[in-house]
């Protein structure tokens, strides 16, 4: 059997302040070391000051994933050499003297299989290590040195890599869907993993680019190991890299001797204790949880479960429904979201561009439903608006798109397409199934505007007088 | 011109200006060319801005401006505060010629107040020592004696003050450090409570015990420097946001019907015979002055060597990882070196001990040490502050020598550290619980250096503690240091 | 007995080159002697001494550029970054 765990590296990209300084929490960027401070910078003489939103959101995440929150958090430092970490340690937090990390212990039931979460941490970024041409000298960027990041670590509880796709999908969606991060920003989410086979050895895997290829990596380290396992070799203890280049995990190169961390607790940060009154503040400044916010879709008003999955689990339409939609045309306003919209705009930078407001979908889904607008020519509409950001009557009148629904017109362009297609028209008399070849012809002739109903309705009478 | 007045009588003097600003510092500065060769206090001392300063102050007094509280009043900051374009070295080759950006919080608030800086003093490597020696410049020497260590780390700031080249300075008391060279050089010093003083810009040493502290020549002075520093800092998260107190306010209230305890533990084997008779008199001197005097037993204080230099020594190997010379630091090309070389040769200078603490901060936290050492430490913390805590509900303060033995000849102890750190026995327990203590000169010895006694109260109440210090302070009949 | 591996091993960790680690065998040995008898002391009480915030008293989250440019004071190359060694 496969054992997978995993460590998920999440900034909480929606602070404005780094975790111990006022600097930007966002970095990207910007010019070189354009954003530090003597704290950031480690400089002698300064004291990290603890970022409140910082632990509200490290809590928010840790209530999402089922943990318990101590009434007493703290922070250690872990000490080591390196010259991303401008103190030569990193301050974080640590579980091996009593509970003081903010979330233990939590679990998230995902397709029915459960994982169990161990810790979540809330810890800083190290600066940005820049390796230069051949003299291979390390530049050093301190911008995202503090970020606010928060390590989500779970038990070995995966048996597959599909199943850590499918988790990181719906933890990337559900840190999305509380505010806390924008797991798409590059960089936000990094993940390390570690796999065994069996009762062997458990393997490290560090240096995933982007947590898509986690899944690779994972995939081709438990046939790795499978393979040795069968040739009867025995998997050795070790952190392996992915390298992306050539899709493949490689031992590290340098022999890391065992890493002695030397926790202490970090003085400079009292015990910071968290009181139940502040969590239930917390629980009430929580959005709607991805399950919650289905399941009312489902019972409120009766969207179909896909399509309510679908909704739920993206923040960006979710958002976009709850605006959009009232009572009357919530399964409309899902539909065009859902089967129209998203096509448009699967990604980030193209939701982003979308021109297209909640007024829009509103309004297109009220038209349709009152007949004013086939789904056709809605769907049109939609993507001129998505386009232009025009309004839905503008859109209507230069497209050509109002609906046909009289019948003299309707019955005009039937007696033309029933003088062109003789034959069909005899085929259809004798097999009524077939009706729906006349339909389409009508449909092309009005550019999609004749309304089926009425449409079907009188070619019925007309074939069978 | 009388360089020996105290800093609250230089202030009364220069508000009414019958002292000229310029005309003191001038003196002042005349008086560190004089001495400094003998005592070596100074590591920098910035004679262009204070003199420019002091003018400039003559000038907002003389137009009946207004000026900050300190009317000129030049101060000595120990090195390893941060000073925003004057050096900081913290006494180390490894920050030789390091210059902060910014000024710690104490030092803003002093020279908001029109305190004139006039210099940077000396002090053990990073703070770590008890006689200065330690010092990458050289050591410091104690004004009554030049053969004599002055105290430390905070032994330029004593010494400073004690051979009249300004009229107070603030060090830093991680084990004792201000109050060690207040007593050998006979000034006063104070460590507050932890928590009362900022230690935003103080180069850390063992973060969880140190505060900033105040040293002058009168308890009156050191009340008038605690107004300025104390109080709450939004740069440093272990400030408390207290009511502000005025220190200085019926400070010479007496001690009448107060209960002060002797520490039992501190005055016995082991002290100078002549520290215990010094330590007996004032005892004496409360007593008449209508204080009750018993002994109190203090059993932790056997465990507090131990315990602090556990924790001292492992704070101090992560407060000094951050000096590996790449951001900041004497200058050595990278080019040529891996990156563990390169730092390790960096790092090979630090003096010898700071390296000893660092290894020994290493060992102590190293897998599978954690519980047997640090965490043992950490709760003799706890329990040293449960006495002190039972203590407090009997007696007011405590009182114990300052230091159990004299000062001692520079280089007499160098080479032997666990005997240096077990002088640190009486001052380390403030540090270990976080409560205030105060070193005041009280005699000198038959062989002409100063003894100090030292009086502790509980966590935040300084004011009555300077009342006490004062009123002791006021029983002595001191002579002029013979420098 | 601390022996020369050790000592090494420590400068090691806290990375320091030890030009005369002999130098401070004895003395480390001595002082870790002397920490030992903390492992003889019998607590009662399992606290140790931490200062304590409410979380509602923290900072608050607000973006503050520092007031000067901070790497015009630190060692830095044209581009502004700061250089280190190679890590291989
Ligand atoms: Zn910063």
């Amino acid at each position: 059997m496969t054992r997978i765990g995993l460590e998920i590296h999440c900034q909480l990209t929606k602070l404005e302040s780094k975790l111990f300084c006022s600097c930007k929490a966002e970095y990207r960027n910007l010019a070189p070391n354009s954003n530090i401070c003597p704290v950031c910078a480690g400089l002698p003489g300064s004291l990290p000051i603890l970022n409140k939103k910082a632990v509200e959101k490290a809590a928010m995440i840790s209530l999402a994933l089922g943990c318990t929150i101590p009434q007493k958090i703290g922070f250690f430092r872990k000490n080591y050499f390196y010259p991303d970490l401008p103190k030569n340690f990193q301050i974080t937090q640590y579980n091996a003297y009593g509970p003081t990390s903010i979330g233990s212990d939590g679990k998230i039931t995902i397709q029915g299989k459960e994982i169990n979460i161990r810790r979540i941490q809330l810890e800083e970024d190290p600066g940005r290590l820049v390796y230069e041409g051949k003299s291979m000298l390390t530049l050093v960027d301190y911008n995202r040195a503090g970020t606010p990041l928060v390590e989500i670590v779970t038990e070995p509880d995966f048996e597959t890599p599909k199943q850590v796709r499918v988790f990181l999908n719906v933890l990337a969606d559900l840190v999305e869907n509380i505010g806390v991060s924008d797991p798409y920003l590059e960089g936000a989410m990094r993940v390390d993993g570690n796999i065994s086979e069996g009762d062997g050895n458990r393997v490290e895997i560090k240096n995933v680019g982007s947590f898509r290829d986690i899944e690779k990596a994972l995939h081709f380290e438990m046939t790795r190991q499978q393979s040795l396992l069968e040739r009867g070799i025995p998997v050795v203890a070790e952190t392996r890299h992915w390298d992306d280049a050539r899709r493949i995990t490689v031992s590290s190169r340098s022999k890391e001797e065992e890493q002695d961390y030397r926790y202490i607790p970090e003085a400079d940060i009292p015990i910071v204790l968290i009181r139940n009154e502040s969590i239930e503040t917390i629980k009430k400044q929580m959005p709607e949880s991805i399950v919650a916010k289905r399941e009312r879709y489902v019972k409120k008003y009766g969207i179909p479960a896909q399509v309510a999955d679908v909704l739920s689990s993206d923040r960006f339409y979710s958002d976009l429904f709850e605006k959009s939609h009232n009572e009357k045309n919530a399964k409309e306003v899902a539909n065009i979201i859902t089967t129209d919209l998203l096509s448009y705009a699967d990604t980030r930078e193209k939701k982003l561009e979308l021109k297209i407001t909640a007024q829009h979908i509103s309004s297109l889904a009220d038209s349709i439903m009152d007949n004013k607008l086939t789904r056709n020519s809605g769907k049109q509409a939609l993507q001129e608006m998505v386009k232009t950001g025009k309004s839905l009557l503008d859109v209507m009148a230069s497209l050509d798109l109002g609906h046909v629904s009289d019948v003299n017109s309707i019955e005009k362009i039937i007696d033309e397409v029933f003088k062109e297609e003789e034959k069909a028209v005899t085929e259809a008399r004798r097999n009524p199934d077939t009706i729906n070849y006349l339909v389409g012809k009508v449909m092309r002739k009005t550019k999609g505007k004749a309304d089926p109903a009425t449409t079907l309705d009188i070619l019925r009478k007309k074939l069978s007088s | 011109m009388n360089l020996g007045i105290s800093a609250t009588e230089f202030v009364s003097q220069a508000k009414v200006g019958t002292i000229s600003v310029e005309e003191f510092v001038a003196k002042t500065l005349d008086r560190i060319k004089l001495v400094e060769e003998k005592v070596h206090a100074f590591i920098t001392v910035d004679n262009q801005n204070a003199l420019a300063k002091a003018k400039e102050i003559d000038k907002k007094i003389k137009s009946k401006d207004k000026v900050g509280i300190c009317f000129g009043m030049p101060v000595s900051i120990k090195d390893n505060l941060c000073t925003a374009g004057m050096k900081t070295t913290c006494a180390s080759k490894m920050l030789e010629n390091f210059i902060a950006p910014y000024d710690a919080t104490v030092v803003s608030r002093l020279k908001s107040e029109d305190a004139i800086i006039i210099g940077k003093v000396n002090l053990d490597e990073f703070a770590m020592g008890s006689t200065t020696e330690f010092s990458y410049f050289g050591p410091s020497r104690n004004p009554w004696n030049v053969d004599y260590v002055p105290g430390g780390s905070s032994g330029g700031s004593g010494v400073s003050v004690s051979a009249l080249e300004c009229l107070a300075s603030l060090g830093s008391d991680t084990g004792g450090s201000v109050r060690s060279p207040a007593s050998f050089c006979s000034v006063v010093g104070l460590k507050p409570t932890y928590g009362l003083v900022s230690r935003y810009g103080l180069v850390s040493y063992a973060n969880s015990i140190e505060q900033v502290g105040p040293m002058a020549r009168t308890v009156e002075d050191v009340a008038f420097l605690l107004n300025i520093i104390s109080g709450y800092d939004s740069h440093d998260d272990t400030t408390i946001k207290n009511d502000s107190v005025d220190y200085t306010k019926d400070i010479s209230l007496g001690i009448s019907g107060k209960k002060i305890g002797i520490i039992t533990q501190m005055i016995g084997q082991g002290v100078d015979q002549e520290v215990v008779s010094a330590t007996n008199r004032a005892i004496s001197k409360l007593q008449e002055l209508g204080a009750e005097c018993i002994p109190i037993s203090l059993d932790a204080v056997e465990h507090s060597v131990a315990a602090y230099y556990t924790i001292a020594s492992a704070e101090a190997s992560s407060n000094l990882s951050r000096y590996d010379n790449l951001r900041y630091g004497f200058d050595f090309g990278t080019e040529g070196y891996e990156f563990k070389a390169f730092i390790s040769k960096a790092r090979s200078n630090f003096g010898p001990e700071v390296t000893r603490r660092m290894l020994l901060g290493a060992f102590v936290l190293s897998a599978g040490y954690y519980g047997k050492y640090y965490l043992k430490a950490q709760k003799v913390r706890a329990m040293i502050k449960a006495q002190l805590d039972e203590a407090f509900k009997k007696v007011d303060f405590l009182i114990s020598p300052t230091m159990p033995i004299l000062p001692f000849k520079v280089g007499e102890k160098i080479d032997d550290p666990l005997k240096l750190y077990l002088t640190d026995i009486n001052t380390i327990t403030a540090n270990l619980s976080g409560i205030p203590a105060i070193s005041i000169p009280f005699e000198i010895s038959s062989s002409g250096l100063p003894i100090g006694i030292q009086l502790f109260a509980n966590s935040f109440e300084e004011k009555k503690l300077l009342q006490a210090a004062y009123a002791l302070h006021k029983t002595t009949h001191l002579p002029e240091v013979p420098l | 007995m601390v022996e020369r591996k050790e000592i090494e091993h420590l400068g090691d960790l806290v990375k320091v080159d030890l030009k005369e680690p002999e130098k401070y065998i004895k003395q480390v040995e001595q002082i870790i002697k002397y920490f030992d008898r903390l492992d003889t002391v019998e607590f009662n009480s399992d606290d140790t001494l931490r200062n304590e915030v409410d979380s509602e008293n923290l900072r608050d989250d607000k973006h503050e550029p520092y007031d000067i440019s901070l790497i015009d004071h630190l060692k830095k190359d044209q581009d502004n970054f700061i250089r280190a060694p190679k890590m291989v």
